[in-house]
């Protein structure tokens, strides 16, 4: 009888996948003190009314105007995942198993508060239907002018660009990259922004420094990262196909608000706390988190659908 | 590999789906009609269910499915075990584990939209009142293709989309496909379809859906209103709510369109170049401050912050009928939920 074939593990483990994390570093960052309940607030003063204003020397004071404040509230919510442990896994496998299970909460961590920034978008902000494509659907793909329709939403609406420009070199295929607000979108869109009028992809731009390795292209103002787990919503177009939503921002549209004193909590519970008889032990990961969408105006977004869908 | 029991609960039916909150994520759930097991027995009357989760492989239960157990036909003296159906006759479990998605279903087709106002679809369904559903492919009324309706007045045969005010529609909708979606958005207050606006001093804006679900009284909302929908002056604006009408999913506003164009869908044939769709989004909830008297005016605080809508894993239990996991209205019906140890 032939011998057991041998093996051999590799000295480190294989990467664990992830997905681009692209919902919260473009949305502002709150902090919510501890002890004082759990809706978190956001306020702004809206802008005074510049009618009239002007004093005609009768001495008579004109009427005062009473500000009118908007208010952003958003609840704060606690998420969690645990992992249970053998002693007999670490005791027959190896001891890095605990090491690995903790970076995988920690990884959880940060895809999942991803995802819950990505169904705020996908929930709360209005969406308008790209019509400038030929795929013939209900919404079509994307094109230049459905994105040009987003920028004059935005800029009409006094919404100030996130990114700032990244200035022409004389680099031959490269060209200058405007400031930029930001938009969101599936994987499964890039061949269709690959075709979009104008589009700039990511290697023509005159600099690579600093840029993050979600962005995709640049197409008139927005400049577009991607992720697998954008927003999507299957079997909705009029030609029953699948529906992405690309939200589409400029500064101060959204906020991701922390609770102090728990965010990102990772904790071991030993097996004697665990198990009766000592022999199962749990890793733990906690969170908060509040999500707002602050200011309507200076969100907008694209409902598309794909003309090569995978 | 024992099961615990790690939650369970009862519930009176009002003959609709019911969702049930899950954060156990069960492998293994059981539901019985307490009332339905009465004698002498209704001949078909589904008396419980049962459904197997993705730990079971193979064997685990598809959308809208599980192991049902119903009163025999002719009536017997025993109970007989079937399948829930996966179209559009019996409605079993479905668990669901993310939103926004649609709950797992096969698609339906529609026969019929009339032109009305409010429109009313000819479709064989299992649906019950409140359902939200997910409408596409709709032949004859593609301006409305992608919408999403609350439905109301529903029989097996069909039910009105009170949100749709339809009379000034060309044609009616002749063919199409629905699906059911969930209830609420992943994230509250969640954007509405908007299905008409009044010319009026205190605009009264119809949506697709029952906006009391997620906007009061003192909330602000922001419009977005393609051209093709004729009131241009009223997209990109933000309106205070005066008052919510659930029995007409209309709300009331503080914006003046008296001297605005009127609203109005754009023509099916001008699908799909024609810019849609018509949405409310929220947008906070207005204050006054009296700097002079330090007095704030404000609304009812509890409801408006931002929130996770839905709860999510849920397990949707079937309605629609006796033959159904929720039964009959007034039904008594238990559940539990188990889980796998290992």
């Amino acid at each position: 009888m032939a011998p057991e074939l041998p093996v051999q593990a590799a000295e480190d483990l294989l990467s664990t996948p992830m997905f681009m994390l692209i919902h919260s570093f473009g949305v502002d960052l709150h902090y919510a003190d501890s002890y004082i309940g759990k809706n978190y607030r956001m306020s702004r003063f809206d802008r005074l009314s510049t009618d009239g204003g002007r004093l005609d020397g009768s001495g008579i004071d004109p009427a005062s105007e009473v500000p009118v404040r908007t208010d952003i509230d958003a609840e704060m919510e606690i998420y969690s995942k645990s992992v249970s442990v053998n002693e007999q896994v670490i005791l027959f496998d190896g001891n890095k198993t605990l090491t690995k299970f903790t970076a995988l909460l920690g990884q959880w961590i940060r895809e999942k508060e991803d995802l819950l920034m990505r169904d705020l978008f996908s929930s709360s902000v209005s969406y308008i239907n790209s019509t400038g494509g030929l795929n013939g659907d209900q919404p079509s793909d994307p094109t230049r002018n459905d994105f040009n329709n987003i920028e004059n939403i935005l800029l009409s609406n006094d919404a100030r660009s996130m990114l700032t420009d990244i200035e022409a070199e004389n680099k031959f295929s490269t060209g200058g990259v405007r400031d930029a607000f930001i938009a969101l979108a599936n994987t499964n869109l890039c061949a269709d922004l690959q075709a979009v009028q104008g589009v700039l992809l990511k290697n023509a731009y005159p600099s690579q420094a600093g840029l993050r390795p979600e962005e995709y292209c640049s197409i008139s103002r927005f400049r577009v990262f991607v992720s697998s787990k954008a927003a999507k919503i299957p079997g909705i177009s009029l030609q029953g196909n699948t529906v992405y939503t690309v939200p589409m921002y400029g500064l101060e549209a959204a906020a991701k608000i922390e609770q102090n004193n728990y965010t990102s909590t990772i904790g071991y519970r030993p097996a004697w706390v665990v198990s009766s008889v000592a022999q199962n032990s749990q890793l733990y990961a906690k969170f908060a988190i509040a999500r707002a969408i602050t200011n309507q105006n200076w969100i907008s977004g694209l409902n598309c659908t794909t003309f090569n869908p995978s | 590999m024992p099961f615990t029991i790690i939650d369970g609960g009862s519930f009176i039916s009002d003959a609709g789906s019911k969702n049930i909150d899950m954060p156990m994520s069960p492998d293994y759930m059981r539901v019985l009609n307490v009332t339905r097991l009465k004698t002498p027995i209704t001949p078909l009357e589904c008396v419980g269910g049962e459904w197997f989760g993705a730990k079971f492989g193979s064997g685990a239960s598809a959308a809208n499915r599980g192991i049902r157990y119903k009163h025999p036909n002719p009536a017997t003296s025993s109970l007989f075990v079937d399948s829930f159906d996966t179209a559009t006759a019996t409605n079993g479990f479905t668990y669901v584990t993310e939103i926004p998605s649609i709950e797992a279903q096969a698609a339906n087709a529609i026969t019929a939209i009339t032109a009305a106002s409010p429109a009313v679809v000819s479709q064989t369904n299992t649906y019950a009142d409140g359902d939200i559903i997910q409408l596409y492919g709709t032949t004859g009324m593609l301006q409305i293709g992608g919408m999403n309706f609350q439905i109301s007045s529903s029989s097996g045969s069909g039910y009105t989309l009170l949100g749709l005010p339809a009379a000034g529609f060309a044609a009616a909708g002749t063919a199409g496909f629905t699906r059911r979606v969930s209830s609420a958005g992943a994230v509250e207050p969640r954007f509405l379809f908007v299905t008409a606006i009044s010319q009026a001093n205190q605009a009264v804006i119809t949506c697709s859906v029952d906006p009391s679900s997620h906007y009061v009284a003192g909330m602000k909302v922001h419009l977005s209103i393609p051209y093709s929908f004729g009131m241009t002056q009223a997209n990109q604006v933000t309106a205070k709510i005066i008052s919510v009408d659930s029995a007409t999913y209309q709300i009331t506003t503080d914006l003046n369109s008296s001297a605005f164009t009127a609203f109005a869908f754009p023509a099916s044939t001008a699908s799909p170049t024609a810019p849609l769709f018509a949405t409310l989004a929220p947008a906070g909830a207005s204050t006054q401050y009296n700097p002079v008297t330090n007095v704030q005016t404000g609304y009812d605080f509890q409801y408006q912050p931002f929130r996770a809508g839905q709860f999510v894993p849920y397990m949707k239990l079937g309605g629609g009928g006796s033959a159904n996991l929720t039964g009959i209205a007034d039904d008594v019906i238990n559940w539990m939920a188990y889980k796998l140890e290992t």
